[in-house]
């Protein structure tokens, strides 16, 4: 009887504690709040690095930018943390990718987008720039954009209209940071096309892990092969490892390529599976694909970031 | 606003999974959450390829389906006499490897699985609003989650001498007159019911974390059926607001967090439960001796 009654109040003491805890738990929780909107700066929050990288050169001194996925974060498998809800939550302006790179975040959006203007940088596309989704049903694109300087271009011209039209008091900036951005972006597009060109025509061939450089390919006049598809989730069969490997050979390419979001050890295998059969590729090279540089390096920049890929591709290929 | 809504649809998942927990861990098939996260995979794949949509609704109803079939051949599996915790593994792996096998096969190029198309994320219940006529009437995941629990609830309450002596001695209810394959099936229904809904609010991890580890910390603090409930959705809710207030202090992934806090409670309990804890246990002996 005693000793039943000692274990109820043991008992009672374990409940009491979690109640206590969790009124600490929610305490802190809506302590933990709070907006840092200085100066009425436009804050403004995108998914992706290369989109935060464009809002920051259009917008300059007038918005505040954050972005969700940092560097060396593969889109496809982006987990939000709380600071990032709150980012969202804070924001005036969110532009994200589309065509579904961000998966089921951008449903999200879409039904955000009654309450704060949500938009997709890929709006201005028409369906003539824009690749299928290979073998896919109606609507599925391929969403790797940025690869494409002209594509990115329109994204540019995207986020400064929408800059515009949300904040008109400093249209001038926006407009003239616009300008001078997209005239370095035609240079970029300029410079990629001269030094692809470079490479002999025979092996313009790029092969990668996963399919990420559709319209790098299509922009800049090269044959484009990955392992995976597009998904860097999806299993990659040991016909694919086969076929790409016998692809190597027959073809005399060269120098395969990892990428920073990727793991490599898939690319691996068939460069092994190329040397038994005696032809010897190299890895020439980590491209960024999905995800830029270290924040404050070159290539943390999206002109930086395509301009290692070409230096890196043609280096290795001329 | 933001944090209210995240943490009541937590503490709705919390209630949902922590009463069906308690009769999984009791027949000691705990794995089912686990195992219907990875079976919805060919239901997914196969509506999408004869729809060439993704709608969530449509995603969901498939979900469900897979789900209950999984269920439904576990507990066929199980009737016939293979282990429980065997016939839950051929299941889900049999399964979702179909669902590997078909997106090999025909959708190589999209972002096709669970986790693209049909895992949802708690960070974001709150901006998917449930709009009626033009007027917001809350987060969907609200509506849906809020619904699945009334029917736990209801089913549950309805019968629960039945449950409770099918959980504990089959046996017995069977030779009293109890339909005790219908209530094992009924019960795997609520189950997958609550999970797929409960994935499509908050996510995987979420779900079978909180789907087994209130229920196993309940399970060390009472040998009581009514009290293991309470305790198993009162250690549910609590981990979720505990987690919560870990994720704000982190700026951390906020369904981790909670699970996490989970984790942290059952191990509080496995440690100090006055019944069955480990210190309690070594105390009494000392005492003895």
């Amino acid at each position: 009887m005693r000793k039943a009654r000692k274990m109820n109040s043991a008992l009672r003491r374990f409940i009491i504690t979690i109640v206590f805890l969790t009124m600490t738990a929610i305490l802190t929780s809506a302590c933990g709040q709070q907006t840092t909107n200085g100066q009425g700066k436009l804050n403004i929050t995108a998914t992706t690095g290369m989109i935060t990288d464009v809002v920051k050169q259009v917008g300059g001194e007038h918005v505040e930018v954050s972005g969700l996925m940092g560097s060396g974060i593969d889109p496809h498998l982006y987990k939000a943390s709380q600071g990032d809800v709150k980012k969202l939550d804070n924001a005036d302006i969110i532009f994200y990718n589309g065509l579904h790179l961000e998966g089921k975040m951008a449903e999200m959006f879409e039904g955000l987008e009654k309450r704060k203007p949500t938009v997709a940088v890929s709006s201005y596309l028409t369906e003539e720039q824009l690749h299928a989704a290979p073998g896919q049903g109606e609507g599925m694109h391929d969403p790797h954009i940025w690869f494409n300087v002209k594509l990115w271009i329109s994204a540019a011209e995207v986020i400064r209209d929408t800059l515009v039209e949300k904040d008109p008091s400093h249209e001038e900036s926006y407009r003239s940071n616009a300008t001078a951005y997209i005239e370095q972006l035609e240079e970029l597009n300029t410079y990629a096309k001269e030094q692809i060109a470079l490479i002999p025509e025979a092996s313009r061939i790029l092969v990668t892990a996963h399919d990420a450089f559709g319209y790098f390919g299509e922009a800049y006049g090269l044959t484009v092969t990955g392992l995976q598809g597009m998904n860097t989730m999806s299993e990659y069969g040991s016909k694919d490892v086969s076929e790409l490997r016998d692809y190597l050979v027959d073809k005399k390419i060269k120098a395969v390529f990892i990428e920073s979001s990727v793991p490599k050890k898939s690319i691996e295998s068939v460069i092994e599976g190329a040397r038994q059969l005696g032809h010897e590729v190299k890895i020439g090279g980590e491209l960024y694909s999905d995800a830029m540089g270290d924040e404050g390096t070159f290539e943390g920049t999206y002109i930086g970031m395509v301009r290692h890929n070409v230096d890196t591709i043609v280096s290795a290929l001329k | 606003m933001s944090d209210f809504w995240i943490l009541l649809t937590g503490a709705l998942v919390a209630s949902c999974c922590g009463i069906l927990g308690v009769f999984l861990v009791l027949r000691k098939m705990a794995m089912i959450g686990d195992a219907i996260s990875h079976s919805v995979m060919p239901g997914i794949v196969v509506a999408f390829l004869l729809s060439g949509s993704r709608d969530s609704l449509l995603m969901m109803f498939a979900a469900l389906l897979c789900g209950l079939l999984t269920t439904f051949l576990i507990q066929m599996f199980q009737n016939s006499g293979i282990q429980s915790d065997a016939s839950i593994g051929v299941v889900f792996t049999a399964l979702f490897a179909i669902g590997v096998v078909l997106v090999s096969l025909y959708a190589r190029q999209v972002h096709l699985d669970q986790d693209a198309i049909l895992y949802g994320e708690i960070a974001y219940v709150h901006w998917n609003i449930w709009e009626l006529g033009g007027v917001s009437m809350g987060p969907k995941a609200i509506w849906l989650l809020g619904f699945t629990l009334f029917v736990i609830a209801a089913v549950i309450g309805l019968f629960y001498k039945q449950f409770k002596l099918c959980a504990f001695d089959p046996a017995l209810a069977a030779a009293i007159g109890i339909p005790v394959v219908f209530f094992h099936y009924l019960l795997m229904g609520l189950v997958s019911m609550a999970t797929v809904s409960s994935f499509e609010s908050v996510g995987a991890i979420l779900v079978v974390g909180l789907l087994i580890i209130p229920a196993s910390t309940a399970y060390l603090l009472t040998d009581r059926l009514g009290v293991m409930i309470g305790l198993s959705v009162g250690a549910g809710v609590a981990s979720t607001f505990l987690g919560y207030g870990a994720a704000v202090l982190l700026d951390a992934s906020i369904a981790g967090c909670m699970v996490c806090a989970a984790s942290l409670l059952f191990i509080a309990a496995f440690l100090f439960s006055p019944s069955h804890g480990v210190i309690v246990k070594k105390l009494r002996l000392r005492q003895l001796t």
